[in-house]
């Protein structure tokens, strides 16, 4: 009886949540994945009929004949996002864990700090953020001009509107996302494994190897997957840093609803992106699993 | 007699001006089953860390086997630490925490095998090597924290408090066991604990630490016996204090007369007549009769009688401050030598009596 009450408890405690995760996910995906299989109207949205055309126009394209052949060009885009992507969340490690490490290494009190300095600059606008990465990165930008005034270089060197600077701008963006779960990994690490490390005859580089980088593991994982999939799917930064130039997933996905006018095209590109981020993230969680549900403290 | 641990004028203040270690003076020799042994907060494990390289002594010298390492870090001391909580590494099997010493090393891995097997047959967990610390019990990650901290063969040996986590049965059991393999590696051991019996079970030699400075080093019965102050004799034991001044004296002994009323007499041990002095001696040095009243007797009232089990303590009181405790063997017939607010008859033998420095 009292397990009946009991089940009804939990499941009326539960719908809130349920209803939050309805509205604002399950049902713009849902919209998402009808529209990815009806015909584009002429001025945007869609019109009611269904088509897989926009899933065959990801890999072929109708010549002048009406024949569809093969049309690498989505894919090359998707390649480089994916590599992108993958530079972004390398950088973010590369910077993240060191920051992470240092900041888990203070006294508590000043932890606290550098953590609010973290979230620094969610404060200001992504876009404008951005924009002033162009003053720094252009011709005629901070970069440049000190280097020429130092006389190191004669000419500018091209930073701007290159794939680095989309990956520079990406690593900046989401630097953050890396170093928070770092460092929540890092701040429950017990120093004394440090310590019976070094007793046990490993340096301090040794002991970061085998003791403090497995341990932070987790962290380092979950901030990859933060990093990671935001990264794939930003146009943000490609669109300013990038120029445009070379088209990133997100900016393709962005064109789609907005100039080029089709819709079902964007939302099968939303939907294969989605597809293969729930595989990564199967992988990994498949990964944790067979470890034995990662590292316990 | 080569010392393994030597110290010289250690000392240690840690940040904030606390005082952790005052100006120790210490040589631990080869082969030795040495411990140190205090109330918590005495400064054991600062001495221990010292050693192990985890802290910089603020002053003195520290040397391992006549070479100066108090500069070394602690990954360049032949020297290895069971810690009071393991500290296995959670994300390594318990072959792997056996192995990581000896990796770090540069043993081949055969030879690394052998030698974890070797140390894991030692400590009888041969069958748990794939096992992940968390999913043994404390005595077993004990004794992995053990067979880790042997298998790179340090020449020192440091455990602090080891057994503290333990049940009572298995710390009997471990501690036997710890007895064993110190005869058997012939490593020099440093063991730290605030358990008074286990010191004096398992140690050739203690040294006794109270509020950062060494009260006494010497062997169990030393200690035990002859403690050389009032903080020694306490803390190992029990202990009855009387003030006195001294009386009498002759080749054959020295005679007290006590504050409290009543005579005592003890070896010599060289005081002035006149002098005032604080006798000391144990329980159960002491006998319990009913009647008489002759040399080295005290008349005393029975305030309380606590049943040990193999043993009986009584309280007795000497006069109105005085109190004092006389622990009596059971007899198997279960008769009780006096019932309380009976007078009763304390004898004790002239050698039991010692004179404390003040
Ligand atoms: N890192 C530190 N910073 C400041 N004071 C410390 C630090 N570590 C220890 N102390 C102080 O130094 C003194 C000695 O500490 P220590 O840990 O050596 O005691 P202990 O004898 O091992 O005690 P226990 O039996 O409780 O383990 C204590 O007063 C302690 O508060
Ligand atoms: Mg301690």
């Amino acid at each position: 009886m009292s397990s009946i009450a009991e089940k009804l408890r939990v499941y009326t405690g539960l719908m809130p949540a349920v209803f939050v995760i309805g509205v604002f996910m399950i049902v713009p995906i849902m919209i998402i994945f009808v529209y990815s299989f009806l015909v584009a109207g002429d001025f945007g949205g869609v019109k009611p009929k269904f088509s897989t055309d926009a899933y065959v126009q990801l890999l072929f394209q109708k010549n002048l004949f009406d024949v569809s052949e093969f049309n690498p060009a989505y894919l090359i885009i998707a390649f480089r996002s994916l590599w992108i992507a993958v530079v972004t969340v390398l950088g973010c490690l590369l910077l993240g864990f060191p920051v992470a490490y240092y900041i888990a290494s203070q006294p508590e009190d000043r932890r606290n700090l550098f953590l609010l300095l973290i979230t620094i600059p969610f404060w200001t606008n992504l876009l404008v953020r951005t924009y002033c990465w162009i003053l720094v990165l252009r011709d005629t930008g901070l970069i440049n001009g000190a280097l020429i005034n130092m006389g190191l270089i004669d000419e500018p060197l091209t930073l701007l509107y290159t794939e680095g600077a989309v990956a520079l701008g990406l690593i900046y963006t989401y630097v953050p996302f890396m170093v928070l779960p770092i460092y929540a990994a890092l701040e429950r690490l017990d120093v004394r494994l440090i310590e019976a490390s070094r007793d046990l005859y490993a340096n301090r580089w040794v002991t970061l190897r085998h003791v403090v980088v497995p341990l932070a593991m987790p962290g380092m994982i979950a901030g990859s997957i933060l990093v990671f999939i935001p990264a794939l799917g930003a146009f943000i930064a490609p669109d300013l840093l990038g120029g445009g130039k070379n088209l990133m997933l997100g900016s393709l996905v962005q064109l789609q609803f907005s100039s080029a006018r089709n819709w079902p095209f964007g939302a099968a590109l939303s939907m294969v992106i989605m597809a293969v981020v729930l595989l990564c993230l199967y992988a990994y969680a498949r990964n944790v699993r067979k470890n034995g549900g990662g590292v316990q403290h | 007699m080569t010392s393994a641990v030597k110290i010289q004028a250690l000392n240690k203040v840690y940040p904030g001006d606390v005082t952790a270690l005052k100006s120790a003076d210490l040589e631990i020799g080869d082969n030795e089953f040495f411990t140190l042994l205090g109330p918590s907060g005495c400064g054991k494990t600062t001495l221990l860390r010292l050693i192990a390289g985890f802290e910089e002594p603020t002053a003195g010298v520290l040397s391992l086997f006549g070479d100066d390492i108090s500069t070394l870090p602690p990954e360049k001391r032949p020297v290895n630490t069971v810690f009071q909580h393991y500290s296995l590494f959670p994300h390594m099997s318990v072959f792997e925490n056996v192995a990581f010493g000896l990796r770090r090393l540069g043993r081949s891995d055969k030879d690394a095998k052998a030698r974890v097997e070797a140390m894991l047959d030692l400590v009888h967990l041969t069958d748990f090597a794939g096992r992940k610390p968390s999913q043994l019990s404390g005595g077993q990650q004990q004794r992995v924290a053990l067979a880790r901290a042997l298998a790179p063969e340090p020449k020192v040996l440091l455990l602090d408090e080891p057994l503290s986590a333990l049940d009572l049965k298995l710390r009997q059991s471990m501690r036997a066991e710890l007895k064993r393999l110190q005869k058997d590696t012939g490593i020099t051991f440093v063991f730290v604990t605030h358990d008074q019996e286990e010191a004096l079970a398992m140690s050739d030699r203690i040294a006794v630490m109270s509020a950062g400075e060494i009260q006494q080093v010497g062997d169990p019965s030393a200690i035990y016996e002859h403690p050389e102050n009032r903080f020694v004799a306490e803390f190992i034991g029990d202990a009855n204090f009387l003030n006195a001044t001294v009386a009498e004296t002759t080749p054959s002994g020295t005679t007290y007369a006590l504050d409290a009323g009543g005579t005592l007499t003890g070896p010599d041990q060289g005081r002035a007549k006149g002098e005032a002095v604080t006798l000391f001696f144990r329980p159960e040095k002491a006998t319990l009769s009913q009647v008489g009243e002759g040399p080295n007797q005290l008349r005393c009232t029975v305030k309380d009688i606590l049943y040990l089990g193999n043993s009986t303590d009584y309280w007795l009181a000497l006069d109105h401050v005085t109190t004092l405790i006389v622990r009596s063997k059971n007899q198997t017939d279960g008769t009780v030598i006096a019932d309380i607010g009976e007078q009763i008859s304390l004898s004790l033998d002239p050698a039991a009596l010692r004179i404390l420095a003040t």
